[in-house]
């Protein structure tokens, strides 16, 4: 059993490590607070708030855990500590993450010691399956390692564009991979999950446009591998990047949760640009994100077909009219009710259709949108840059972009699959995102997706002269991830464990 | 000066696993204990004080005070803290303000019933956001030795020997713990077991660094000096206690390599009792961990900082059951300290407080503290309440003029 009020409180401020400073003596602490200590009564009202989410901290001292409590059993054995901030005006106790400690022995504590971090948004530590899935920012990795530290600078918008667009995003996989064959997918750590890989996605997403956060009106999250049957990640997400403008403790912004299996956050890009376009919306920007953990039952079960294919991660776009990367041309969408693949609410793992999501699922709603597409706007496959569709094994997206006249050019820089796995409702977004990682200026892009049941929707972007200008400020880009010398490789023991997670 | 608290009995049970007992049973032990000792009867008690950190958690019982009450058939006020110092501190409040000329100052705890979730009740209450980052009750022991070794910059040949004399805490408690018939591990143990446990473990710090966990009671009858007549020829007196509070997240504190609030409690005390550093010869640290015990000799003022882990190295190359500190001797956890004489939370200060009563009145047997000129005279308690957010300094002697 969890209590919902200590829940509330400690993710509050443990998620987004919301902190206070002092404006007469600058004394900071890890907790919100309507006046300061040293200050006493002269500095009610005379606090800023202050978090250290983008923040990079100081790993002061650590030691070896490997009896953890209870609810870190699942964790085996970690890294636990103590971080600084500020040039220690706050520590925090924290707990290294992203770490598979096989040998002790070759932990080096006193070579830890010193080294920057950046606090990561994880699950906190193992509750029943009916409790409330506790998460905090008290989990870190090493900056030099895979996940640098990024700042987020907002940025004025200089250009109004009158078609919306693309104006930032965000892909974030874990640093797990299992490679087999010549495929390599990503695992989440087993403390993530969909909802940490979504405010991840956001987070870079955010730090990629420069877009104030509380400048985001609406978050669409689509998902299907939320660890709740009930209860919106949007929500999460909204709180923990605090979009929309924050009142008190609550965020004005409409969040909300999408599906339709692999297409549930392609579908609403299509929403997101209506949106901000409403004049009367007073919607600047829009958020839609795709995350999953895609699932699949083990090799052998019902369903286990799947676990070739699936990866993990998620993929953030944000969408305006300022400063627009890629312009929103137009799409066409279809739907027929055809079950090619489900999970029937309480299974954890989906049913796969097998043979029937080829030619009748996958590739009948693929080829129909986008040649649907192609035709409204009176295009050939040479008029397009890049065709980016959705990926559920390797063959699947060669055979549709050659069938539809792609050259390879044209599509295998949007292939992700060989490199995270079928991310589902990140999948085709996450391939997007790799040829906007490369696109030039003025060039069409064609990206469909597919989401069983089925449907997909296909969409023509324009890309922008600030395209290029933007990628500077992400590191963090697709093939940062894809080719990172500090991924690590798992079996296929460790691989079940850590998709199972805490 | 009128009202002065004494102790003129003290009892315990002995400190482990009882499975098979209440934990009413254990009070009532170590109350009988201590009454049986001044014969005195319950219809006398005035009032009770009593500690318990866990019970309501590892036992579901609250009002604790209830069942003392049907134990006693009395119907005295009755109050319940969180440590046996707390309780003797309130006790003694109550004495020297002339409320009560005679008191039940006892402390329990169960642990062992929940083997299952002791770490993580103990951490959650200990220092909750450590809890949530991660943390263990071993954890923060483990940093405060990095802080420590960080601190006072000790490397090389240096920091071989504070390991060793970190090992040489327990194996002292150990041998100490052979000599007390209450004592959880009455089992002598040698460095080379402490430090291979450390190997094992792959950390600084390994099993025999930690007090276990156990259950216990330990009780005391206090009275002012008047009252004390009819029971005790020779009582002894408490001459202060003193408490100090400190942050009770561990990582937020300014100083991460040793407790401020001992500091803060032992100048309390001395000053209080106006009583200097060396006449002080026997002391009960809270050695929850064999680095509690080295810091807490700095913390005190016993040693300087940063060099504690000397005189314990000394003792080590000597073969002694003392550390040396300028010429004085100090006599430390002569009952094998929570780490040999176990650990039951709420009784943990009376089992402390129970030794320092018998070294002062030379009832101490195999353990008695010789000095050349009779027993000591001049003890000292250090108890904590989670990892230095409470630390509670009590000084007992005799007659204080």
């Amino acid at each position: 059993m969890s209590s919902e009020p200590i829940e509330r409180r400690v993710s509050y401020l443990g998620d987004r490590l919301r902190a206070s400073r002092c404006q007469s003596c600058n004394k900071e602490y890890f907790e919100v607070r309507d006046y300061c200590s040293n200050c006493g009564r002269k500095s009610f009202g005379k606090m800023d708030s202050i978090d250290l989410f983008y923040d990079k901290g100081k790993l002061e001292l650590c030691t070896f855990v490997n009896e953890p409590t209870n609810k870190f059993a699942k964790l085996s054995s970690f890294v636990y500590g103590i971080v600084s901030f500020h040039d220690g005006k706050i520590r925090v106790p924290a707990r290294l993450t992203d770490q598979l400690i096989c040998d002790a022995d070759k932990i080096d504590l006193s070579s830890l010691e010193g080294r920057e971090v950046v606090p990561r948004f994880r699950r906190r530590y193992s509750v029943g399956k009916s409790d409330v899935v506790p998460t905090i920012s008290l989990a870190f990795t090493l900056a030099d390692e895979y996940y640098p530290h990024q700042q987020y600078n907002v940025v004025s918008p200089s250009k109004e564009c009158e078609v919306p667009g693309v104006v930032g995003y965000g892909v974030y996989t874990s640093r797990f991979r299992i490679k087999e064959g010549g495929m390599e997918r990503a695992i989440p750590f087993i403390d993530e999950d969909a909802v940490t890989a979504a405010v991840e996605a956001g987070k870079l997403a955010l730090i990629h446009s420069g877009v104030d956060s509380k400048l985001v009106g609406k978050v669409y999250v689509g998902s299907e591998s939320n660890p709740y049957a009930v209860k919106p990640i949007a929500a999460k997400v909204a709180q923990v990047l605090k979009l929309g403008e924050e009142d008190g403790d609550v965020q004005c912004v409409d969040a909300i949760e999408t599906e339709f299996a692999c297409k549930a956050a392609s579908s609403m890009f299509k929403d997101a640009c209506s949106l901000v376009n409403y004049p009367r919306s007073g919607v600047d920007y829009a958020m839609v994100i795709g995350t999953d953990n895609a699932q699949a039952a083990p090799r052998g079960c019902p369903g286990g077909e799947l676990d070739t294919f699936v990866g993990y991660g998620g993929a953030a776009f944000i969408f305006g009219k300022n400063d627009v990367i890629a312009q929103v041309e137009g799409w066409y969408s279809c739907t027929s009710d055809t079950p090619d693949f489900w999970r029937r609410d309480g299974e954890s793992f989906p049913m796969h259709g097998g043979r029937f999501t080829g030619d009748p699922a996958y590739f009948k709603h693929v080829r129909k949108s986008t040649s649907k597409l192609m035709q409204r706007f009176s295009l050939k496959a040479s008029d397009l840059s890049y065709f980016v569709t959705h990926q559920p094994n390797p063959q699947f997206p060669v055979r549709m972009a050659k069938e539809l006249g792609f050259k390879d050019e044209q599509y295998l820089p949007s292939l992700m699959i060989n490199k995270f796995g079928n991310t589902y409702s990140g999948c085709s977004p996450t391939g997007l995102a790799a040829v906007l990682d490369i696109a030039k200026p003025e060039e069409l892009i064609l990206v469909s997706s597919y989401g069983s049941g089925a449907g997909s929707d296909a969409y023509l972007l324009r890309t922008t002269s600030q395209l290029v200008d933007k990628r500077k400020s992400q590191k963090v880009n697709v093939k940062f991830q894809a080719e990172n010398p500090f991924v690590e490789y798992v079996d296929y023991t460790t691989y079940r464990r850590l998709k199972l997670g805490m | 000066m009128q009202n002065r608290p004494v102790i003129v009995a003290v009892g315990r049970t002995k400190f482990g696993e009882h499975y098979g007992k209440e934990p009413e049973k254990l009070i009532e032990e170590a109350w009988l204990t201590a009454s049986n000792e001044c014969n005195m009867e319950r219809k006398d008690l005035e009032a009770c004080y009593m500690s318990d950190c866990f019970l309501p958690i590892t036992n579901k019982l609250g009002l604790e005070e209830g069942f003392l009450s049907e134990l006693t058939e009395l119907h005295v006020p009755m109050e319940v803290t969180r440590s046996f110092s707390a309780a003797l501190l309130t006790a003694c409040h109550a004495i020297q303000a002339g409320v009560y000329n005679t008191v039940l100052v006892g402390g329990i705890e169960k642990m062992t019933d929940r083997w299952d979730k002791i770490r993580d009740d103990l951490m959650l209450l200990e220092d909750p956001w450590s809890y949530y980052a991660g943390g263990t009750p071993e954890s923060n022991h483990e940093l405060m030795l990095r802080a420590y070794i960080k601190k006072h910059n000790i490397a090389g040949e240096n920091l071989d020997k504070l390991n060793v004399a970190l090992a040489q805490v327990s194996v002292k408690s150990h041998a100490n713990a052979t000599k007390n018939k209450y004592a959880q591990y009455q089992k002598a143990i040698t460095i080379d077991q402490v430090l291979n446990a450390r190997k094992t473990a792959r950390k600084s710090l390994g099993l025999f660094d930690f007090a276990p966990i156990s259950d216990g009671a330990s009780a005391l009858i206090l009275t002012n000096e008047e009252a004390s007549k009819k029971l005790c020829g020779n009582p002894v007196y408490v001459l202060s206690c003193a408490s100090a509070t400190d942050y009770l997240n561990y990582a937020a504190r300014e100083d991460l390599s040793r407790f401020v609030a001992a500091e803060i409690a032992m100048k309390n005390a001395t000053h209080i009792a106006n009583t200097a550093l060396s006449d002080i010869q026997v002391i009960e640290i809270s050695d929850q961990s064999t680095v509690m015990e080295l810091v807490s000799l700095e913390d005190l003022g016993f040693t300087e900082p940063g060099t504690a882990w000397k005189s314990i190295y000394e003792s080590y190359l000597n073969n002694r059951n003392f550390y040396e500190v300028n010429g004085r001797q100090l006599f430390v956890n002569t009952n094998g300290g929570l780490k040999a004489d176990g650990n039951p939370f709420g009784a943990s200060g009376g089992a402390q407080i129970f030794e320092i009563y018998q070294q002062l009145k030379g009832q101490a047997c195999e353990r008695q503290v010789n000095l050349g000129n009779g027993s000591p005279k001049k003890g000292c308690v250090l108890e904590f309440e989670g990892f230095g957010t409470k630390a509670y300094v009590t000084l007992l002697g005799e007659k204080k003029d």
